[in-house]
């Protein structure tokens, strides 16, 4: 895992906070044990830099009969643990310290309530030297005890013996493990008076092998006997380096940091192939989708036929156009305009299929490139609205304006001809009546003024009828032409809701979510930089 | 005993198939257990009860650097294992015996795995090298295992192996490593076999030698395994390497075993005691197998239902589909309409127009435009219906999968795009769901044309053609119950009952519930067969599972319980 735009290795306060937040971010994500851990090793390191930064914890770790016990006091130069030959002797860890001021809270922390102050030695003032419990006897608590403070500590001493060295105790369990420690890792091959001479330097190379097939080359490796004190010299002035330079404790947190980040990095399988891999465009068939289920197709015909309707209704000839009105208003037979449900069915089953289809395409789309135990999270992101998703697509439906209001103002302006051709009608039709009557009850001519040829009443009946007929008939074609172009609109409009919906609801979610696998590599790589 | 050799012999033709393809329960600690059943009938019990008078095989076990090879060597009386400070010394075992015994071991009897190499020089790891000496009593063999728990796996298993197909251990400890954990898992488990058993404590310093031998003997105690004896063998600084020990040291192991073995009666009643141990051993362990047989089983078992459950729903949601009149609803409903030319007022002046120039259209084409695109629509419908009820049973059972460890296991082991195609339909439903709606429109239209070939109203049938009446009963099919509301009745509902009421005089009410019955059945047998194959392809994963049987392991445990007298008859002789 590199992060190639950083130059420096991060700092250790930077590897935790990005450790600290890629755990948040994985909650829920990956293995809570993962997570958990990560936030483990954030807390402990918390805890461990508010501790004194002047004492280096040393601990001492090894199979029974190692002589842990024996190096301990060699160490300290004085019989402080108490060394057998039944095995196992040690079952409680405890600590020497060369300078105590400052060093008890560490220690408290540590939970290591037997202490021994060691004669003041300016060379070792920051060391606290701890003895630990065996971790393979057949007493399970020694190890529980071992491991705690294996974990814990900032300077492990893994101490060896010509019989023990190459145990798969050890180096299955511990040091493989703890590969990534090699910075605060000294092995020790103990005892070696019992090795013949000339099988030292023998035992020793062997050793460096197995070490090295741990992944631990390069780790200081050193010959010593507690017995004879052969080889205490060169343990301890290693020891005085280490306490003096005052770095273990740090280089033990970010040894810890790096790996919790690479283990949340392997539960999220990164890298994931072809992460920078940009997800397909997805908005455009999903809106197709949406639009489908959300009954847009059936809601812009419907408008279609009511703006004729309503035309027809506004502008027809007044004597026949009452009957439209008997027919039932498409637009208000679906109920969508105005609040509440519409009658569209949005959730019929075809619907929720095309719908589900949709949705799913949509989140392998933006899963893409993102690894597997995440893309299932962003599948699940665009997947989460659910019937969220056919409410708002019926408000969208319900709430879009379509276009139908207001009226045109031309509609009453031909509905006022309308009238006014229909009172000309009237009007004609009263003059022929009177006429008639006049010519019936065999009265006098009444002069009547004529327009060209033909007698002004029968200009008025005739052509007031024909007129509004015509007009009618005009306003049909005119309402042809203003329902397509509604139409158009309110297809448009809709379209363009029920595609904020889908963005809204499937892929925005969807896309925080990819978001957040993006933010949580970028934090590995930080947390884990080498 | 052949009645005891048969069912030990069908015991092991059991053990040979993979049993545990599941995680459920700690599968790596039974794929131990069986594997470690297999290598001791294989290596010691079925060659043991072939030959109850071959040699004493003693194997020298225990931690490395216990000093086993040096034991070993020293026993014998010559250098003929590596002893060293490097661990782990030994890396082949090497197998110790009388010239005259040596007849035994050079065949396959016993350990059959191991290939066998004579002669001087190092032997290859892996291999057992066999050596004659005259100073091994006769009637037994030495052999000189590698350790059980240093780094080199393939050494602790190969030991493993070999304490398995002992008669006798010789278990090596030293003073530093007496109370490690990994040999007293060993020692328990002799107890629990009744293996035959003598602990050796090699490397006692003289400041050391009361109280650690008198702290072991305690811990022997402790565990059951007081009366085994002890034999302590004090730190000696060896002048060089490959040094044997002196006849102080190593004469009271010798003077023991040349006792076991001088006499056939003894040695008879240590092979016996050792092989009536494993054999009793047995029961426990293969029916442990066959539980842990079982829970596979089990698992695999939930892991199917959980996807027939899932393909239930699915079918479920399938027939409410079908029922509620929603497949009627948008495209079919207007293609409904322009066939039939029902519906309200206004749709009722266009369609007499529409059905006019359907007829024109008719005419030229030969078949009536709407009909078609009322079949089709009508199939679009079915076969969305049926893929979006196909994908949302793959993604239920994969959820319901991931959501217990075996299932997600088993969803790991396939490869991750697997697993991700798995949560979907699978590529065929779509050709099959076409097929399957295909085949039904022609079901549908040769139930009309029987039954109106059936019928006294065969005329009327024939005016309005079976084409129309297959149309007319596929649509009562997907309408004729409930779940419609409101003004939607006008829509659908009422599409249905004018194309039921037509229906009904064509063939008489009883006869058109009877097809509707028939059509929809059909319907949903052909879909659930088709979620059935999509459903195989999760069933077969569990296949391996489903089929492993424990009752057959319990049934080979009875039969050698029932054999088990023949042991005591046998060795008594």
């Amino acid at each position: 895992m590199k992060a190639p735009w950083r130059k420096n290795a991060p700092s250790l306060a930077e590897r935790l906070t990005a450790l600290g937040e890629a755990a948040a971010l994985a909650r829920g994500r990956l293995d809570d044990e993962d997570v958990e851990a990560a936030e483990e090793v954030v807390a402990r390191a918390g805890a461990r830099t508010a501790l004194s930064a002047g004492h280096t914890a040393v601990a001492l770790a090894g199979a029974t009969g190692s002589g842990k016990s024996s190096l301990f006091n060699a160490i300290a130069g004085t019989p402080i643990a108490e060394t057998g030959v039944t095995r196992p002797t040690t079952a409680v860890a405890q600590a020497a310290r060369w300078n105590p001021e400052g060093s008890s809270a560490l220690l408290d922390w540590l939970d290591v309530p037997r202490r021994h102050t060691v004669e003041a030695d300016t060379d070792l003032s920051g060391l606290i030297l701890i003895d630990l419990p065996d971790h393979d006897s057949i007493e399970g608590s020694h190890r529980l005890e071992a491991e705690r403070l294996v974990g814990a500590v900032d300077l492990l001493v893994w101490v060896v013996d010509p019989q023990k060295y190459a145990d798969a105790a050890v180096h299955e369990r511990y040091l493989r493990p703890l590969a990534g420690h090699r910075d605060v890792t000294i092995v020790v091959l103990n005892q070696i008076d019992r090795l013949p001479a000339g099988a030292v330097s023998r035992c020793l190379e062997d050793l460096r092998r197995l070490l090295e097939a741990d992944g631990l080359g390069g780790v200081p490796v050193v010959a010593v006997s507690a017995r004879t004190g052969q080889g205490l010299p060169e343990l301890r002035k290693i020891l005085v380096d280490r306490v003096a330079g005052r770095r273990e404790r740090i280089a033990r947190l970010e040894a810890d940091a790096r790996a919790a980040a690479d283990r949340l990095g392997q539960a999220a399988r990164l890298p994931a192939d072809g992460h920078d891999r940009e997800p397909p465009p997805m908005a455009e068939p999903l809106t197709d989708a949406l639009v489908e289920a959300a009954g847009v197709p059936e809601v812009v015909r419907a408008i279609a036929r009511a703006h004729r309707h309503r035309t027809v209704a506004a502008t027809g000839w007044p004597v026949t156009r009452w009957l439209r009105s008997l027919r039932p208003d498409p637009l208000r037979r679906l109920r969508v305009e105005g609040h509440g449900r519409s009658s569209l069915e949005t959730v019929s089953p075809v619907r929720r299929a095309v719908l589900d289809v949709a949705i799913r395409e949509a989140g392998a789309g933006a899963s893409r490139g993102v690894a597997e135990p995440w893309a299932a999270a962003v599948r699940k992101a665009a997947r989460a609205p659910g019937d969220d998703l056919h409410d708002a697509l019926d408000r969208v439906v319900t709430g879009t304006s379509l276009g139908l209001s207001p009226k045109p103002r031309w509609w009453r302006a031909v509905a006022a001809v309308q009238w006014l051709l229909l009172a000309c009608t009237v009007v004609g039709g009263l003059w022929l009546s009177a006429l008639f009557a006049v010519g019936y009850l065999r009265l006098p001519d009444v002069p009547t003024p004529d327009l060209g040829a033909v007698p002004w009443p029968t200009v008025l009946f005739l052509g007031g009828m024909l007129a509004g007929l015509l007009l009618g008939a005009l306003c049909r074609v005119a309402a042809l032409a203003g329902s397509r172009l509604r139409a158009r609109r309110a297809a448009r409009e809709l379209r363009a809701a029920v595609a904020d919906v889908g963005v809204g609801l499937v892929l925005e979610p969807a896309e925080a979510e990819r978001a957040r696998f993006t933010a949580f590599t970028g934090l590995i790589a930080t947390a884990a930089a080498p | 005993m052949s009645g005891l050799s048969a069912a030990l012999l069908e015991l092991r033709r059991t053990l040979d198939q993979e049993m545990f393809p599941l995680k459920v329960g700690d599968t790596a600690s039974d794929r131990h257990a069986l594997k470690e059943l297999a290598g001791q009938l294989d290596d010691y019990l079925l060659p043991r009860l072939a030959a109850l008078d071959a040699p004493l095989l003693a194997v020298v076990g225990g931690s490395t650097g216990a000093g086993k090879s040096t034991l070993v060597n020293s026993l014998v009386g010559a250098e003929v294992t590596e002893a060293g400070v490097l661990r782990p010394t030994t890396l082949a075992p090497t197998l110790v015996v009388h010239p005259a015994d040596a007849g035994w071991f050079s065949g396959t009897r016993v350990l059959p795995g191991l290939p066998r190499s004579t002669g001087g020089g190092r032997a290859e790891a892996g291999t057992l090298r066999l050596v004659t000496a005259e100073t091994v009593p006769s009637g037994l063999a030495l052999l000189d295992a590698p350790d059980i728990d240093s780094v080199v796996k393939a050494n602790r298993d190969l030991a493993a192996q070999l304490l398995a197909a002992a008669d006798l251990w010789l278990f090596c400890t030293t003073a530093a490593r007496y109370a490690d954990d990994v040999p007293w898992g060993f020692l328990r488990r002799a107890r629990d076999r009744s293996t035959a058993l003598a602990v050796i404590l090699q490397r006692v310093p003289a400041e050391a030698s009361g109280p650690v031998g008198r702290d072991l003997r305690r811990l022997l105690e402790e565990n059951g395994l007081g009366p085994v004896p002890l034999f302590e063998i004090p730190e000696l600084r060896l002048p060089e390497n490959g040094a044997l020990l002196p006849e102080t040291a190593a004469g009271p192991v010798r003077r023991w075993l040349e006792e076991l073995s001088a006499d056939a009666r003894t040695r008879a009643a240590v092979v016996h005691r050792t092989l009536a141990g494993s054999i009793d051993s047995l029961d426990a362990r293969v029916r442990g197998l066959a539980d842990s047989v079982e829970r596979q089983r089990l698992g695999a078992r939930e892991l199917a239902d959980l996807a027939e459950s899932a393909y239930t729903a699915g079918l479920t949601a399938f027939d409410d589909g079908m029922r509620d009149g929603s497949l009627l609803r948008s495209e079919v409903l207007a293609r409904w309409q322009d066939f039939v030319g029902t519906g309200d007022l206004m749709r009722g002046l266009e369609s007499r127009v529409g059905r006019l120039r359907d007829r024109v259209v008719a005419a030229f084409t030969g078949r009536p435009l709407a009909e078609r695109e009322l079949t089709a629509a009508m199939a679009n419908g079915v076969e969305a219906l049926i893929g979006a009820v196909a994908d949302g049973a793959a993604e239920r059972t994969v959820d319901a999968w991931l959501a217990t460890p075996a299932g997600r296991a088993l969803l790991e082991d396939e490869d991750v795009a697997q697993a991700g195609r798995l949560g979907r339909a699978s590529p065929r439903l779509q050709a099959g769901a076409e097929r399957a709606v295909r085949e039904w429109q022609g079901f549908v239209l040769d139930l009309v044309r029987r039954e109106g070939a059936s019928r006294r109203g065969a005329a009327r049938a024939a005016s309005f053609g079976v084409n129309g009446l297959g149309l007319l009963l596929m649509v009562g099919v997907f309408a004729s119950t409930g779940g419609l509301s409101g003004l939607e009745i006008g829509i659908a509902g009422g599409t249905g009952v004018v194309g039921q009421k037509l229906l009904e005089a064509v063939f008489g009410d009883q006869a058109v519930r009877r097809l509707t019955g028939e059509a929809r059945s059909d319907l949903a047998e052909r879909v659930r067969v088709l979620l059935a194959q999509d459903r195989g392809r999760f069933t077969v994963l569990l296949s391996p599972t489903l089929e492993a049987d424990p009752g057959r392991l319990r049934a080979v445990a009875g039969t050698i319980r029932a054999h088990r007298g023949e042991l005591s008859g046998g060795g008594a002789k």
